[in-house]
């Protein structure tokens, strides 16, 4: 298979008319349709992408600020949405009246039944910055008219009021690049310390390799601590948020390397290789010509499969009270928010935040799967 | 000894005139819907006998105890009370020897929870109302009319929990021997100092002890009584590396001094029990929660140390209290804490009815929860409302120089008054404090002798976005962004103020979320920053933070507890670490305040001892407390509710359990309410 | 072979001492020492420290000196065995972690038993019945366990097992026998209490070994000895098992030496919602305490353990692949 392979690189073979465009695919082409065959993984590249695009109209999606708190809105299970009245489809909600039983100290909401507060398409809402760029204060969904204390809770609200829908859609985009930011340093570290490593043998390989078992022999909770520990407390969300990104994918591009330098020398002993370096071609083409197409797909397999495992490690640190705090909301920050047994007792839906972090990351699993699987097409 | 006026009655009477409304009459907590919980009850306690004609003659003991006395391994009861006990009535009815109490604790950094169940080794302490001044370890005490001395009386025949007599040589030892050691003590303490002169302690008999001081020191006995440094008591201020507390067990901890043997000798032993030097070992030695051979005068003493899984106290059979019947207290076998890694395990773990009484790291966010198993759980919640003013303060400090700007907004009164009127305290209350507690300024609750009076207490502390606003406006903050905030008058951006937040006694950087919304309606743009307790309280020390949220439990005594009143304390002077340090060294170091009415807060919080008639401290502390609320150097929420420490879960099965007891930092809960008399009724 | 295995010795100790001076380093970052995170923690608990007491703390502890003399001092007494002293716990290090690192061993030795118990067989069945639905369906499951966050697993599992069942809240003892002396009574109490955090423990490593294991095995079964083996008509089950599945478990057996750390990590997290004994919460409070002492040993111990696995693992290695070791060579 592998000579296959090397006599498939730019010459038309005359067989068959299938095997004809086998032969004449080119190697992402062919990744491309082995990777079709996974079912699994393509219906999770759709989710990924999906995701993503949360992630790019978050503000859009939600529709109440979530920053904004309210006493006589705490704890709000999730609201039913009715969609018709009078026989039309006028989707409304009822306004809420909420009490505070003072034998259980538990807040309970009554629909009132009397007031119907209507939802709208493309609503205004709080300002914000579309795509970072157009000022708009216009929501996919909203209410007409409000009053202040009414309020859409999709999924529900938390203790200070917050309606959790607005805030998982923030979160999202927040968690959702973290990873992909960690996940492009790491991919830079990993591919140029494995293909150092790789390259030039010896004294640098041994130095990176050491490197890496140092990083790996540790565990990695305390190397977090302390570095998250050492970020200076006067820097701004916007900051940690970057420095917390740096310091996952310190400890993620170990992975990455080992693919990378396997790869290099795994292929340095492959016949097309050979054949390059016999043609003459100069270290660097064949690093870039002909190494680096045929290992893209390990890295990008490889790659898929860091990102859940950074998007994790946002969650496990911000748990710890190590990563991204209040004010910015991540989805670490929103399961921190519901780390207590009240939370379990009270409001139980604030669990639900779990479920886009546990969805995104089997997709980017299936996702990572299904492209390595694909990632030697000839094999 | 004519020179003793004071006796032991009339200075306790003196007190107790002045404290007679004192917590009973919540009337703000009992009224509305806190009542109807049924959950605050009235504040009971046990009670001490102090007429001689009362207190019985003969004695009995717990029978695991008898059975030794049988077997010849202890002495019999009457000579382990010593001849003059402290007699104590149980609240309801005498009770039942046995039984094992259950609690939780998180490991070797909470050593304050068992300090506290044995805080009766205090020299003095207060009722279970914390308004009167009552002996305890300490059978009399007597001041001098000058101030200068202050005699403390001891129990004749009194033991230490191995048996040797405890007398005023345990005192002088640990004067000279461990507090005036500059290897153990490095430096003498302010509370035993009258008007910057050292004052020292003499031995007068076997059974009675002097404190002596060139400058009068009208504030001893209180110290003596408070959660001091002095007063604290063996338990908590000689463990933890600290050595006050005023006496220590010269029997057992003379060997680990150099001056009893030599220098060699000593260190050899030390590392022979695997410590660096002799002065390691000794802060090992002389820690109650550490090790099990050091004698104690607690009702229970530990037979596990804190530094392994299950803390465990046992029986001390030579406590030296007794019942009305005669009966030595305590009536509970041992206490047992069980180590948990995090506080919401504890609450679990109480709510499933796995501890017996515990007030200690229950969150009152939980109450709800809690209430719900009750009767699972077999056990009820009784809430106790704190007296301080409150759980949650904007200390803004007023030290900050890092960014000029900003220090001179926080240092504007004007600027303080107007965040103070942009708080929504009641959005603040029902999230946060489940409705329960009181909104309003700093001051302490209003049936406490040192609030100021009725206007003060909500003064600044009601929502006025209007009134903000326009005191913002006329400071020239007029000129505001495209979002309304508010911008700095040097360089146009937006002026951002920093709100320190640490998850501690109370979710305050959720809290400080709220208030930065609230703050939005004012144009003041404030950044909240969570972060770990030690991180928050370095920037402290570093004079690095704007404002820092913190509680100001303890302030109710302003005297005993005033750091988080007033800055004068640079451990934690949230309102200003340099002013704090310019205080404590006399001007030798940190910043001289120029704040005219912060100097003036110094100067009557300093003439405060010299006062000899508690009228007169009582009032320089209202004064204090009148300045401080007109300046909103810290900004009062919501207090004087069951947040910290407050929320009580007891098991059914105890008895002699009050319905509501005393929960502010003197009262050393649960030890004011004497633990030592709580039994298991089956 | 010989010179290998000695530089390879040589350079494991480098990585030691790497790695006790990068944990040291890591305690020393955040601002402040373990005096100041002491007062902090006291002061929040209700109890009184003066300025003074502070500083006398600080020269206790040899706080006052400069770091690489800490450091120096500590690398002296830890060459000649001893750890040194807690400074929270007031006890030797080796005390404190003693009553806990056997059981971090226990409970980290039952979640790779676990781990391999799920991973192996899901693994070889993916591999074998590669896209079908068992495939699917298996490979989901074990996913679960990487996607769920176990903080939060361990949280909602703890909190339902006691509302619904009643049971025990965290811990590894049940409480009469948390005071017992060691028995076979206690042991099996321990036992009966393993399960369930191992089980959680091991979910998340469960899916990586299901996905080395798969990927290994799909790698094995295209080479031509498969091929050979099946087209000469041997049972599938024996094709397998007799040679692929023992080939694709090497690479298997060099990522158990960081399995460990990793182990050890999660364990951090999850045995503090469960309130486990182990050393994880123990590392967590050291370091937030700043208790350089014990943190430094826990890390170094912890990274010693991998070194020793990893060295271990690349002996076993060499010895039973002949290929590697060729490539030495």
């Amino acid at each position: 298979m592998k000579l296959a392979h090397f006599f498939g690189f730019g010459r038309t073979a005359e067989i068959g008319s299938a095997e004809d465009r086998l032969a004449q695919a080119s190697q992402l082409k062919l990744t491309w349709w082995r990777f079709r065959r996974h079912k699994l993984a393509v219906a999770s590249a759709v989710i990924v992408i999906l995701f993503y695009l949360v992630a790019v109209f978050a503000d859009f999606l939600a529709y109440s600020d979530p920053h904004d708190t309210d006493s006589r809105r705490s704890y709000i299970p999730p609201q039913a949405i009715n969609f018709i009245d009078d026989g039309a489809f006028r989707p409304y909600i009822y306004g809420l009246k909420g009490t505070r039983d003072m034998r259980t100290f538990r807040i309970s909401y009554q629909p009132d039944l009397s007031r119907k507060v209507y939802l709208t398409f493309f609503a205004e809402g709080y300002s914000y910055r579309l795509l970072g760029l157009i000022p708009t204060n216009r929501h996919l969904i909203g209410l007409v008219d409000p009053r202040p204390e009414d309020n859409l809770f999709i999924l529900g609200s938390d203790l200070l009021g917050r309606d959790l829908w607005s805030r998982l859609m923030v979160a999202t985009r927040v968690s959702l690049t973290i990873g992909l930011a960690g996940v492009t340093v790491s991919l830079f570290l990993g591919v140029l310390l494995g293909g150092v490593s790789a390259i030039y043998g010896g004294a640098v390989d041994m130095a990176v390799q050491r490197l890496i078992e140092i990083i790996r022999s540790m565990p990695t909770i305390p190397l977090w601590m302390g570095l998250a520990a050492a970020l200076p407390q006067s820097w701004s969300v916007l900051q940690v948020y970057f420095a917390i990104t740096v310091l996952i994918s310190l400890l993620g591009w170990t992975d990455l390397a080992r693919v990378v330098r396997g790869k290099f020398l795994a292929l340095r002993e492959e016949d097309f290789v050979t054949a390059a370096e016999l043609a003459g071609a100069g270290q660097m083409r064949i690093v870039f010509r002909h190494m680096l197409p045929s290992f893209l797909s390990h890295v990008i397999a490889a790659t898929s499969l860091v990102l859940p495992a950074m998007i994790i490690s946002e969650t496990s640190l911000s748990f710890l009270g190590l990563g991204l705090r209040p004010p910015a909301i991540s989805w670490g920050i929103l399961l921190q928010d519901a780390q207590n047994i009240e939370t379990l007792a009270l409001a139980p839906w604030l669990l639900m935040a779990a479920i886009p972090v546990i969805v995104v990351i089997l997709a980017f699993n299936f996702l990572g799967d299904g492209l390595r699987d694909a990632a030697d097409p000839y094999g | 000894m004519k020179r003793h006026a004071t006796n032991v009655v009339g200075f306790a009477v003196a007190l107790a005139l002045l404290g007679t409304a004192w917590p009973s009459s919540d009337a703000r907590a009992q009224a509305g819907g806190l009542a109807a919980s049924g959950l605050v009850g009235k504040v009971e306690g046990a009670e001490l006998v102090l007429d001689k004609a009362q207190m019985p003659k003969t004695f009995n003991e717990a029978p695991d105890l008898a059975a030794l006395v049988k077997a010849g391994k202890l002495p019999p009861v009457k000579e382990r009370v010593s001849e003059e006990p402290l007699v104590v009535k149980p609240l309801h009815q005498l009770g039942k020897y046995g039984g094992t109490w259950r609690r939780g604790f998180l490991g070797p950094g909470d050593v304050e929870n068992g300090n506290r169940i044995n805080a009766s080794d205090k020299l003095l302490f207060w009722d279970y109302t914390g308004t009167k001044i009552v002996p305890s370890v300490a059978k009399a005490w007597e001041m001098s009319p000058d101030g200068k001395i202050i005699r403390i009386s001891l129990r004749k025949g009194m033991k230490w929990s191995d048996g040797a007599p405890f007398t005023a040589d345990d005192f002088v030892f640990w004067y000279e021997d461990l507090y005036l050691n500059k290897d153990i003590v490095p430096s003498p303490i302010s509370d035993m100092s009258a008007d910057g002169k050292q004052g020292k302690v003499v031995k007068i008999d076997e059974t009675t002890v002097e404190f002596q001081f060139e400058n009068p020191h009208f504030l001893f006995v209180e110290l003596l009584a408070g959660d001091t440094l002095i007063g604290g008591g063996q338990s908590v201020r000689q463990a933890q590396g600290f050595t006050f507390g005023a006496y220590s067990p010269k029997h057992y901890l003379k060997q680990f001094l150099p001056k009893y043997s030599s220098e060699d000798a000593v260190n050899q032993k030390a590392r022979a029990a695997g410590y660096e030097n002799w002065v390691k070992a000794i802060h090992v030695h002389k820690d109650w929660s550490l090790n099990s051979e050091l004698p104690t005068l607690g009702p229970w003493k530990m037979t596990r140390p804190i530094n392994s899984p299950t803390f465990v106290l046992e029986r001390n059979p030579y406590y030296w209290a007794v019942d009305t019947a005669g009966n030595q207290l305590p009536y509970i076998d041992r206490v047992v804490l069980t180590l948990a890694e995090d506080a919401e395990v504890i609450n679990l773990r109480a709510v499933a009815g796995n501890y017996d009484m515990q007030e200690r790291h229950i969150t009152l966010s939980k109450l709800p929860v809690i209430l719900e198993n009750q009767a699972k759980g077999n056990y009820k919640v009784r809430l106790d409302l704190a007296l301080h003013g409150a759980d949650t303060v904007l200390q803004v400090n007023q030290s900050f120089r890092a960014d000029p700007e900003i220090a001179k907004w926080l240092t504007n009164a004007d600027f303080r008054r107007a965040l103070a009127l942009g708080i929504d305290r009641d959005q603040l209350n029902e999230t946060f404090w489940l409705g329960i507690g009181t909104v309003g300024s700093p001051v302490p609750a209003s049936s406490s002798p040192y609030n100021p009076g009725k206007e003060w207490d909500k003064k600044y502390a009601n929502l006025d976005v209007a009134k903000a606003n326009q005191m913002l406006d006329a400071l020239g903050l007029t000129k505001k962004d495209g979002e309304g905030f508010r911008l700095r008058t040097d360089n146009g951006e937006r002026l951002r103020i920093q709100i320190q937040g640490v998850k501690a006694l109370l979710p305050w950087p959720q809290q400080g979320e709220m208030i930065a919304q609230h703050w939005r309606k004012i144009g003041i743009q404030a950044d909240v920053r969570e972060m770990e307790r030690n991180l928050a309280m370095t920037r402290v020390r570093n004079n690095e933070h704007h404002i820092m949220m913190w509680s100001n439990g303890g302030t109710e005594l302003l005297y005993l507890f005033p750091r988080h009143a007033i800055p004068v304390d640079p451990t934690e002077a949230f309102m200003g670490p340099e002013y704090a340090q310019w205080y404590v060294s006399n001007g030798a170091q940190g910043r001289e305040p120029t704040d005219p009415e912060m100097k003036k807060i110094f100067d009557l919080f300093r003439s405060a001892p010299g006062k000899k008639d508690e009228a007169d401290r009582i009032k320089i502390a209202q004064e204090i407390w009148k300045i401080l609320v007109d300046q909103q150097y810290g900004i009062g929420t919501v207090g004087q509710s069951p947040a910290q420490f407050g929320v009580r879960i007891v098991s059914n099965k105890l008895g002699n359990i009050p319905e509501r007891v005393c929960i502010a930092q003197h009262c050393r809960t649960p030890a004011s309410s004497h633990p030592e008399t709580w039994f298991f009724k089956e | 072979m010989l010179a290998y295995m000695t530089k390879r010795l040589l350079l494991a100790l480098l990585t030691v001492w790497a790695i006790s001076v990068l944990s040291f380093i890591i305690i020393q970052l955040p601002p402040g020492d373990f005096v100041d995170a002491y007062i902090a923690n006291l002061s929040a608990s209700g109890s009184v420290v003066s300025m003074a007491e502070a500083e006398s703390l600080r020269i206790l502890y040899g706080l006052d000196q400069p770091i690489y003399v800490q450091y120096g001092k500590w690398m002296l007494r830890v060459l000649a065995g001893d750890f040194g002293e807690s400074m929270e716990w007031k006890r030797p290090v080796i005390v404190v972690i003693g009553d806990r690192l056997w059981l971090t061993v226990v409970l980290s030795f039952a979640a790779l038993i676990l781990t391999w118990g799920l991973a192996l067989p899901i693994g070889i069945y993916s591999a074998v019945r590669q896209y079908s639905f068992g495939d699917y369906v298996f490979t989901f499951i074990g996913f679960i366990g990487l996607a769920v966050p176990n903080f939060l697993l361990a949280l909602v599992i703890m909190y339902f097992s006691f509302t619904l069942f009643g049971a025990n809240v965290g811990g590894l003892f049940s409480p009469e026998y948390d005071l017992a002396p060691w028995g076979w009574g206690k042991v099996w109490d321990l036992i009966k209490h393993l399960p369930l955090p191992a089980a959680i423990l091991a979910l998340a490593g469960t899916a990586q070994l299901i996905r080395i294991m798969r990927a290994n095995l799909l790698d094995e079964l295209r080479r031509p000895y498969v091929v050979t083996a099946r087209a000469k008509g041997l049972p599938d089950t024996r094709v397998i098992l007799k040679y692929p599945v023992r080939a694709a478990l090497n690479p298997f057996a060099s990522t158990i030496a960081y399995l460990f750390p990793y182990l050890v990590s999660g364990s951090i997290i999850i045995s503090l919602v469960l309130s486990l004994p182990t050393v994880g919460p123990l590392l967590l409070k050291s370091l937030i305490a700043q208790d350089m002492f014990l943190a430094g040993t826990i890390i170094l111990l912890l990274g010693v353990l991998t070194v020793i696995g990893t060295f271990i693992s690349d002996l076993i290695l060499m010895w039973v692949d002949p290929r590697i070791r060729y490539q030495m060579d």
